[in-house]
């Protein structure tokens, strides 16, 4: 599965253009964050990844596939889109109902449907809840339920709206789990999130957008090594990291373990 | 994202500086002007009159889309109506064959389109020209409780929010798997699933507005409160409010004077 923007440029049409000339392929099953202040643009860029929003000038091409020979509603096969609010997205009155929805809509066979219920409610922590009302559940089992909503659709590709917005320590833990139990089914997860400790955690591939165009884009050990240029997208690395460049090590680090290593080989020299 | 809060597009022109108060005044008078008067003439100047003012105001293309867009469908099948059917009807001017055209139902359906589009059209141009915590700010301070002002406040607001909101979870359902384009029975079954979250996020986002003017002590009693939003009346607002008095009172003068005229 591949997308590749190209010269991407996109205006509302209230005015102001909002991305300013993307290139950017995303590809395999490796996970991609993508970060920035608020107004950066990322938003605005991945709502074309299943043509939400079509470009002012430019071109989206899915697997090669340019993103306006179908609609979103045929896309959402392919791409998946958790939406930043959930209260969006829930409108029936029970989590299996909204489980068997969108691959229903998609014409999915029942018995795969039923199959993957059970899978994916077991991933998002939702076998206990399957029969209660969406309304009724908090707002990170909310984020969950959309989440298992979308996957339940099989979509090559999934994207993640802030989904690390509101959720408490034991909820990172179950979103990383979900990413990692994607990629080893060969899924490819693109997340937006404010968080850099959950960013750093498991995405080896950042993408630092700034005033609607893509600034930096590579590894997490070489992004968060551009501390002048991040400077200019106001985004933070993780405190230790900080705590290294700081203490003048020439290593990035994300974790404590990493940092004490890097300290004792520096020391050495 | 759109940048839209409300039908209000700040333009500064004279119209808009106009104190919201003459603005409102400028409905009931010019409307119930209409209303009053024997016939349809009258209506048909305010209308020529109010084209002239949303010139003024800088939305004529808006104003003469939705005057128009109303007025002809509504014009045509009351002028049907009426013209053929009206019980009053003993002049007759024309005949359709299954049915003949009445002066006076002709008359009448003219004057009832009139006072409508009076109406429908200086509600219209009041309504886009006005800020609407101007609005609310002259409200209560010319005695109007600031409760009521907050629920006008709030049903101003509560379309386009809608609207908005009706735009994001159509975008989240169709990242579902739900066409939204298509034919009207496509169209119709994909707006079952907005209009669930559209409904209760609603409901839930008036009932945390609610509390959040209470922890700011929205409703403590015995308390003269201020608004942030400064009301002025200008030189040109008293000379409108003058005409507007003196066409009023004209109005009715003529309207009884041509009653009494009949007895």
């Amino acid at each position: 599965m591949q997308i590749e923007l190209k010269n991407l440029h996109y205006s509302y049409p209230s005015g102001g253009e909002v991305l300013k000339g993307i290139n950017l392929v995303i590809g395999g099953t490796e996970p991609v964050a993508i970060i920035g202040q608020n107004g950066a643009g990322k938003t605005t860029a991945v709502k074309h990844f299943n043509g939400i929003l079509r470009p002012t000038s430019g071109e989206v091409l899915i697997n090669g596939e340019n993103i306006e020979t179908r609609s979103t509603a045929q896309w959402s096969k392919k791409v998946g889109y958790v939406f930043q609010n959930p209260d969006d997205q829930l409108f029936l009155e029970s989590v299996r109902k909204e489980f068997e929805f969108g691959p229903r809509q998609i014409k999915m066979p029942e018995k795969e449907i039923k199959r993957r219920n059970e899978w994916v409610a077991e991933l998002v922590g939702m076998s206990e809840k399957l029969d209660m009302h969406p309304f009724d559940l908090t707002p990170s089992e909310k984020k969950f339920c959309t989440i298992g909503a979308v996957l339940m659709m099989d979509p090559d590709v999934l994207i993640f709206d802030e989904p690390t917005c509101g959720q408490d320590v034991q909820g990172n833990h179950r979103l990383l789990s979900i990413i990692k139990a994607l990629k080893e089914r060969g899924k490819l997860c693109i997340t937006i999130s404010h968080d850099m400790k959950f960013v750093v955690s498991s995405f080896r591939r950042i993408i630092v957008m700034c005033g609607g165009e893509v600034i930096l884009d590579g590894r997490a050990e070489e992004v968060f090594a551009q501390t002048e240029i991040l400077k200019k997208s106001f985004v933070a690395p993780p405190p230790v990291t900080k705590v290294a460049q700081g203490a003048g090590l020439k290593k990035t680090v994300f974790t404590t373990e990493a940092f004490m290593e890097a300290l004792e080989d520096e020391r050495k020299v | 994202m759109a940048t839209i809060s409300n039908t209000f597009i700040p333009k500064n022109t004279v119209i808009e500086r106009l104190n919201p108060m003459t603005k409102i005044f400028a409905i009931f008078s010019l409307g119930l002007g209409t209303l009053i008067s024997p016939g349809p003439r009258l209506g048909l100047a305010v209308i020529a009159g109010l084209f002239g003012a949303a010139w003024l105001a800088g939305i004529l293309k808006d104003f003469a889309k939705i005057m128009f867009g109303f007025g002809i469908p509504v014009t045509a099948m009351l002028l049907f109506i009426q013209g053929c059917y009206h019980p009053g009807n003993v002049t007759f001017i024309a005949d359709l064959g299954f049915a003949k055209v009445g002066l006076e139902g002709v008359r009448y359906a003219l004057k009832i389109i009139s006072t409508l589009l009076v109406f429908l059209g200086t509600f219209y141009i009041m309504n886009k020209t006005t800020y609407p915590g101007k609005l609310v700010a002259a409200l209560t301070e010319s005695g109007m409780p600031p409760k009521a002002g907050y629920l006008v406040l709030a049903s101003l607001n509560v379309v386009p929010q809608m609207q908005r909101r009706m735009s994001v979870i159509r975008e989240a359902q169709e990242a579902r798997g739900v066409e939204t384009g298509g034919g009207i029975t496509a169209r119709i079954k994909a707006y079952i699933p907005l209009l669930g979250p559209v409904i209760m996020s609603s409901l839930t986002d008036a009932q945390e507005r609610g509390m959040t003017l209470e922890t700011r002590g929205f409703g403590i009693a015995g308390v003269k409160p201020t608004a942030y939003v400064e009301v002025c009346k200008t030189r040109t607002d008293r000379a409108v409010n003058i005409f507007l008095t003196a066409f009023f009172i004209a109005v009715v003068s003529a309207a009884v004077l041509t009653k009494l005229d009949f007895i």
